[in-house]
């Protein structure tokens, strides 16, 4: 169930500027917020390389607020590479980690200028052969975990009995596998299925020293920290991290450990304006069509299983049954049921918290509604055309 | 200060200071750009690889040009496939047995872009009458193509990317229908030692359709990890076994000044270190 929070009209000001200013539905990115939340993660995670999920929220002011910030990135396809590169990110500062690629896919990464892959079986490692010498890769390990809203293990890893296999099968290729992956699940509510995964890739970065003497050199703790919705509350990032933290100084001196944070730093910073379309009495419950819906920015309460924080504003105290649809024609069209709120009046705008991750990214243009524009605020200065691509 | 990185390598790579970005273009999906570096003057890069640079040009494009020439003595008619820069074209305008040269480019901005903004590589040589440049796909100019020349330079970039084509042996075949008798082809290959597994497919594809096939090797400073190595494709196998006496009269005769190439370097070129030797 949502959480929703009523607020007196006399705070909506902000809001009601915005969308009178740059229409509604609206989404507001706020690069403040998205800075500080990559500052708040680097700080609970001091020796750990973070490279951002740009699928979470694949847009041009959060890649350049990172990038300014000395923030990596992990791409996943040739359409976040070209996003990257319009945006002038330096190739190096880049890891292409997606288990299962086309030839193509490869190849688009290597003309980017990105080197660094991931695969998770002998398929995949065969079809490096012919850039051997040009890539280094990381095997991607299964840790399944049955605890979080979205197990990243089910469909990519390899087990971790298959990892000294694969690590032969790429020497006898002659291609270099510098470390291993996994993804411990999204939006983890505890990090223990961090801890064991850093703990048994140690273990298999030992044994295949001991059997073999290849050196691994990087751990890929993954993303899955967790960000506040309606159903978790009182999420401290720094305590959150303590374990891995405490799991990472038993690592061998060697390894560099990286991380691909999406959610966590984007989901705080990006907060969803809709407003009232249309109104009308069903049965017990007041229905309020919104100009945004799960096809729309909250795809994310599908696809993404998240149940968003609203908040809408009224100086009125009563509250009565209500239910918030979106704007398209599909039943499933439903973001909030059986709410209890005061009445609304056609036009009155209905605020979505931690809308960053996972929203936008994956909403869609159905019935042809127009999807929400991104408004970017706070952002930085930007650097003068001509040094983008280069190291600064 | 701002750098550029080389991206062509996972695990090792050059990085040259940026004194000047002259141009940039990011646009049809490649990264295109040229700058001023203190050491290498202008260098041009293309998809994160080094392309070319001011300094070390020379060594590649004499190479390339004054070894077939020279081993072939004679060569009227010349194809350059790519070499959009004009180096190439440069130093084979210095030849004056050669009455013909067709370079065929595949994207005309390159011939712009380098006249305008690395002047030196050209020099004036897009001017010499006995060119003729056609824009067209190189592999599919060769496939139309009923000419016969007595050298072929394929100047292509790396394997990934546009140039592809210009590696396959569908490629060597067409080049070998449009050589003359004594004809000689020799291709840009890459640097052994860090891609030797270009040297061996090449070695393969040109097996099938040459009688002689072989390579022959500079250092190139900014193409780093080793030597490049050059293939070298012809039905006469004299030519690559020609004495330093022969190809220092043909050398002396042409009055050309040249910085990397001389006779002595055009024969022991082609000696190749066992690491090759063995893979070949």
């Amino acid at each position: 169930m949502n959480r929703i929070t009523i607020k007196t009209t006399d705070k909506a000001h902000f809001y009601r500027q915005m969308i009178q200013q740059h229409g509604s539905p609206l989404l507001i990115l706020d690069c403040d917020k998205l800075a500080q939340q990559y500052q708040s993660l680097s700080a609970a995670l001091p020796d750990v390389k973070l490279y951002y999920a740009i699928k979470s929220l694949p847009h041009p002011a959060a890649i350049h607020t990172l990038d300014a910030l000395g923030a990596s990135f992990d791409i996943a396809s040739s359409g976040e590479i070209n996003l990257l590169r319009e945006q002038g990110v330096a190739a190096r500062k880049t890891i292409h980690t997606h288990p299962i690629k086309r030839d193509k896919d490869i190849r688009d990464a290597l003309r980017f200028g990105c080197t660094t892959f991931v695969v998770d079986n002998i398929w995949e490692l065969e079809k490096f052969t012919g850039y051997r010498h040009r890539v280094g890769l990381l095997i991607r390990v299964s840790f399944p975990n049955p605890n979080t809203a979205i197990d990243l293990s089910r469909k990519f890893g390899c087990r971790a009995d298959e990892v000294s296999l694969l690590i032969q099968k790429a020497q006898s290729l002659g291609l270099h596998v510098k470390g291993l992956s996994f993804h411990a699940g999204s939006q983890c509510p505890a990090p223990d299925n961090h801890v064991l995964a850093i703990e048994q890739c140690a273990n298999i970065i030992e044994s295949v020293y001991q059997d073999s003497g290849k050196l691994l050199a990087v751990m890929d703790i993954g993303g899955g920290f967790p960000v506040e919705y309606s159903q978790q509350t009182g999420i401290h990032i720094d305590a959150f991290c303590a374990p891995i933290r405490a799991a990472l100084t038993k690592l061998p001196e060697h390894i560099q450990v990286i991380a691909e944070p999406g959610r966590y730093l984007s989901a705080p910073a990006m907060t969803s304006v809709s407003s009232v379309m249309g109104k009308a009495r069903r049965g017990e419950s007041t229905w309020y069509y919104l100009d945004d819906g799960v096809y729309g920015s909250y795809s994310g309460q599908l696809f993404d299983h998240a149940v968003y924080p609203l908040t809408i504003f009224s100086d009125n105290t009563e509250t009565e049954q209500a239910v918030l649809a979106g704007p398209t024609c599909d039943s499933i069209d439903v973001i909030a049921e059986q709410v209890s709120i005061p009445s609304m009046n056609i036009g009155d705008m209905v605020i979505g918290q931690q809308m960053g991750a996972y929203t936008s990214a994956s909403s869609t243009n159905f019935n042809l509604f127009d999807k929400a524009n991104i408004i970017a605020i706070n952002q930085l200065e930007l650097i003068s055309e001509n040094v983008l691509q280069f190291n600064q | 200060m701002k750098s550029y990185t080389e991206t062509l390598y996972d695990s090792y790579g050059q990085e040259f200071t940026v004194d000047k970005v002259y141009f940039e273009n990011k646009t049809d999906h490649q990264h295109l750009v040229i700058f001023e570096n203190a050491r290498f003057g202008r260098v041009m890069a293309l998809d994160g690889i080094i392309q070319t640079t001011e300094a070390d040009e020379f060594i590649y494009h004499e190479m390339m040009t004054h070894v077939p020439l020279f081993a072939h003595g004679n060569a009227s008619r010349v194809l350059i496939i790519g070499g959009g820069d004009g180096g190439m074209l440069r130093e084979v305008c210095k030849h004056s047995s050669v009455q013909h040269i067709t370079q065929v480019e595949i994207d005309d901005q390159v011939v712009d872009m380098c006249k305008q903004f690395l002047p030196n590589h050209s020099a004036g040589a897009y001017d010499d009458p006995r060119v003729n440049i056609v824009i067209d796909d190189g592999a599919r100019f060769l496939t139309e193509c009923n000419e016969h020349f007595d050298v072929i330079i394929s100047d292509s970039t790396d394997p990934i990317g546009p140039a592809d084509v210009l590696f396959t042996s569908e490629f060597y075949q067409n080049c070998k229908k449009c050589l003359a008798d004594d004809g000689i082809l020799v291709t840009q290959n890459g640097v052994a030692f860090m891609q030797l597994d270009e040297v061996t497919t090449t070695s393969s594809r040109l097996q099938a359709y040459f009688t002689d096939h072989s390579f022959y090797c500079a250092a190139i400073p900014t193409y780093i990890g080793g030597v490049m190595t050059f293939a070298w494709a012809t039905d006469n196998v004299q030519l690559r076994q020609l004495s330093s006496d022969i190809i220092g009269q043909r050398f002396a005769a042409a009055n050309i000044n040249c910085r990397y190439y001389n006779p002595s370097i055009h024969s022991a070129s082609f000696a190749l270190p066992q690491y090759i030797l063995d893979a070949l």
